[in-house]
C-alpha cells in the first residue's frame, strides 16, 4: 500500500504559500498629463525597487489600475477633462480598486485641496516641483504599509492552524460566488469535510497529535484543490469548500481524491492509526437559475455528509440540487 | 556641440541621470516657446495659465529652476486676475521674459547638433 509522510505534503504547501508572497517588485502607477512628469519620475525612481507604468489621464488611469491592480497610484490633480478629484473620486468608488493607496500630486499648495484629497481617500499629497528624496520617501512609505495591510487582511481572513482560510472568509465568499455562478449560468458545488472519529485521536494520543491531522488534512485538501477552490475550516475538524464551475460529479472526483489520499497517510504520532474522513456535496449543475439560497445547498451538504457518516463513513455523498444522487464509479 | 556651462543648471549636467533630464527638457523646449508665443498673440490668458503651471511645475525638475520661478510669476498674475482674464498688457512683458530665457537656453544647448 502507498504510504505518504506529512513532512512531504509541508513541503509542497510551502512553495503554494510563496506565489502568494508580497515580496515582488511592486507595480506603481503614474497618472498625469504632463509628458515632463513622466519623464523625470522614471529617471528619479529608477533606484527604487518598483516598475513604473504610466497614463496620461484619468479615464485610462482608472482602466490600468483595474487591469494592473498597482500597489501605489500617484495621480495629479491639475489634468484636462477628468481632474484628479474626479479621478481619485472613481478610484475609491470601484471595489476593484478601493483599497489601491494614492498619492496625490499638485502644483497647487493649498490646504483645501489637500483636505478635499484626503477626504477622498489619499493617503498622501507631494506638491510640484518635487522634493525628490521626499518624494522616494513617501512613496517607498506608502508602499510598505500597503504591504503591511494586505498581510495583515490575508492573515484575517486564515484559520492559523490549517492554513486554509477561515470561517467567517467563508461567509463572505459563499454568497458572491453564488451569485457569480447564477449570473453567469456556471455550475457550483459546495463540500463538507469531517474528519471520522477525530475526537478519539485527540483523546488518545492528545491534542498536539489532533493538530497534526487537521493541519496535514488541510495541506492534502489545498493539493488536491485547483487555484479557484475556495478552501476553508468551517469549525473543529471539518471543512469546507468552495468549487466554482465545478458539477456535483466533477466535485465528487476531486473529494473522492481527497478522501483516498487522507486514508493513505501514516502519521508519525500514531502510525497504525489511520484516519479517514467522511464528505457531503451538494451544488449546482449548469445553466441553473432556480431560486435554491446558497445557505440551502450548505444544508443539502451537511445532510449528505451525515448519510455519509450513517453509512459507514470514509465516503463520500454527493447530489445536484434537484436531489439526484451523483453515481460514479468508486475508484480503487 | 557648445561647451556646457555647469552653472547654467540646477541640476549636475556631468551627471549621466541628471544630464539625461537636462537633455529631454532642452529637446521640448522650442515647442514650448511656441505655444507661449501662439497663446500671447491670441491673448489666451487661459491658455498661457496652463503652460506658466505647467512649467512651474516641471522645470525645476529638470534642472531648470529660474524658468520654474519666472513661470510660476506670471502663473500666480494670472491667478490674481480672478475671472476677468482680459489684461493681456499686464504681463506680456513677463511672458516675453520668460521666452526670452528659453531662447537663450535653446541657443546654448550643448546636446544641439
Amino acid at each position: 500500500m502507498m504510504t505518504q509522510d506529512v513532512s512531504e505534503i509541508s513541503k509542497v504547501y510551502m512553495a503554494d504559500e510563496s506565489t502568494n508572497s508580497i515580496d515582488t517588485t511592486p507595480v506603481v502607477l503614474l497618472i498625469d498629463d504632463s509628458e515632463f512628469v513622466h519623464r523625470l519620475l522614471d529617471a528619479r525612481l529608477r533606484s527604487e525597487s518598483i516598475s513604473l507604468i504610466g497614463e496620461h489621464d484619468g479615464r485610462k488611469g482608472m482602466e490600468r489600475a483595474a487591469s494592473e491592480m498597482p500597489a501605489l497610484i500617484l495621480l495629479d490633480l491639475d489634468m484636462p477633462v477628468m481632474d484628479g478629484f474626479e479621478t481619485l473620486r472613481s478610484l475609491k468608488d470601484d471595489p476593484r480598486t478601493r483599497d489601491i493607496p494614492v498619492i496625490v500630486l499638485s502644483g497647487m499648495q493649498s490646504s483645501q485641496d489637500k483636505v478635499a484629497a484626503f477626504d477622498l481617500g489619499a493617503v498622501d499629497f507631494v506638491t510640484k516641483p518635487f522634493e525628490l528624496t521626499e518624494l522616494r520617501a513617501r512613496v517607498r512609505s506608502s508602499l510598505k504599509m500597503h504591504a503591511l495591510l494586505q498581510m495583515l487582511s490575508q492573515k484575517a481572513q486564515i484559520d492559523g492552524l490549517s492554513g486554509l482560510y477561515n470561517r467567517s472568509y467563508f461567509d463572505d465568499r459563499l454568497q458572491e460566488e453564488y451569485d457569480r455562478a447564477i449570473r453567469h449560468g456556471n455550475p457550483l458545488s459546495m463540500a463538507m469535510i469531517d474528519l471520522d472519529k477525530f475526537k478519539q485521536i485527540n483523546d488518545t494520543y492528545g491534542h498536539p497529535a489532533g493538530d497534526q491531522v487537521i493541519s496535514g488534512v488541510a495541506k492534502i485538501i489545498l493539493q488536491e484543490c485547483r487555484s479557484v477552490d475556495i478552501a476553508c475550516r468551517y469549525g473543529g475538524e471539518e471543512f469546507v469548500l468552495i468549487m466554482p464551475e465545478t458539477s456535483p460529479e466533477q466535485a465528487y472526483l476531486l473529494c473522492e481524491r481527497i478522501r483516498v489520499r487522507c486514508e493513505q497517510v501514516t502519521w508519525s504520532d500514531h502510525p497504525s492509526r489511520r484516519v479517514t474522513l467522511s464528505v457531503g456535496i451538494n451544488g449546482l449543475e449548469s445553466g441553473t437559475t432556480s431560486s435554491v439560497l446558497p445557505a440551502a445547498i450548505i444544508e443539502q451538504a451537511d445532510r449528505n455528509l451525515y448519510t455519509a457518516k450513517q453509512s459507514g463513513r470514509n465516503t463520500v455523498i454527493a447530489t445536484d440540487t434537484q436531489g439526484n444522487r451523483v453515481q460514479v464509479a468508486k475508484a480503487g | 556641440m557648445t561647451t556646457p556651462d555647469p552653472e547654467a543648471y540646477s541640476l549636475d549636467i556631468n551627471d549621466p541621470d541628471d544630464a539625461e533630464l537636462i537633455e529631454y527638457f532642452l529637446g521640448e523646449l522650442p515647442d514650448r516657446v511656441d505655444s507661449l508665443n501662439t497663446a500671447v498673440n491670441n491673448a489666451d490668458i487661459e491658455e498661457l495659465g496652463r503652460l506658466s503651471h505647467q512649467l512651474k511645475g516641471a522645470a525645476p525638475g529638470f534642472g531648470f529652476d529660474k524658468i520654474g520661478s519666472v513661470a510660476g510669476e506670471i502663473e500666480g498674475q494670472i491667478r490674481a486676475m480672478g475671472d476677468s482674464k482680459s489684461d493681456i498688457d499686464s504681463i506680456r512683458a513677463d511672458v516675453d521674459a520668460l521666452v526670452a530665457l528659453c531662447q537663450s537656453y535653446i541657443s546654448t544647448n550643448p546636446f544641439a547638433s
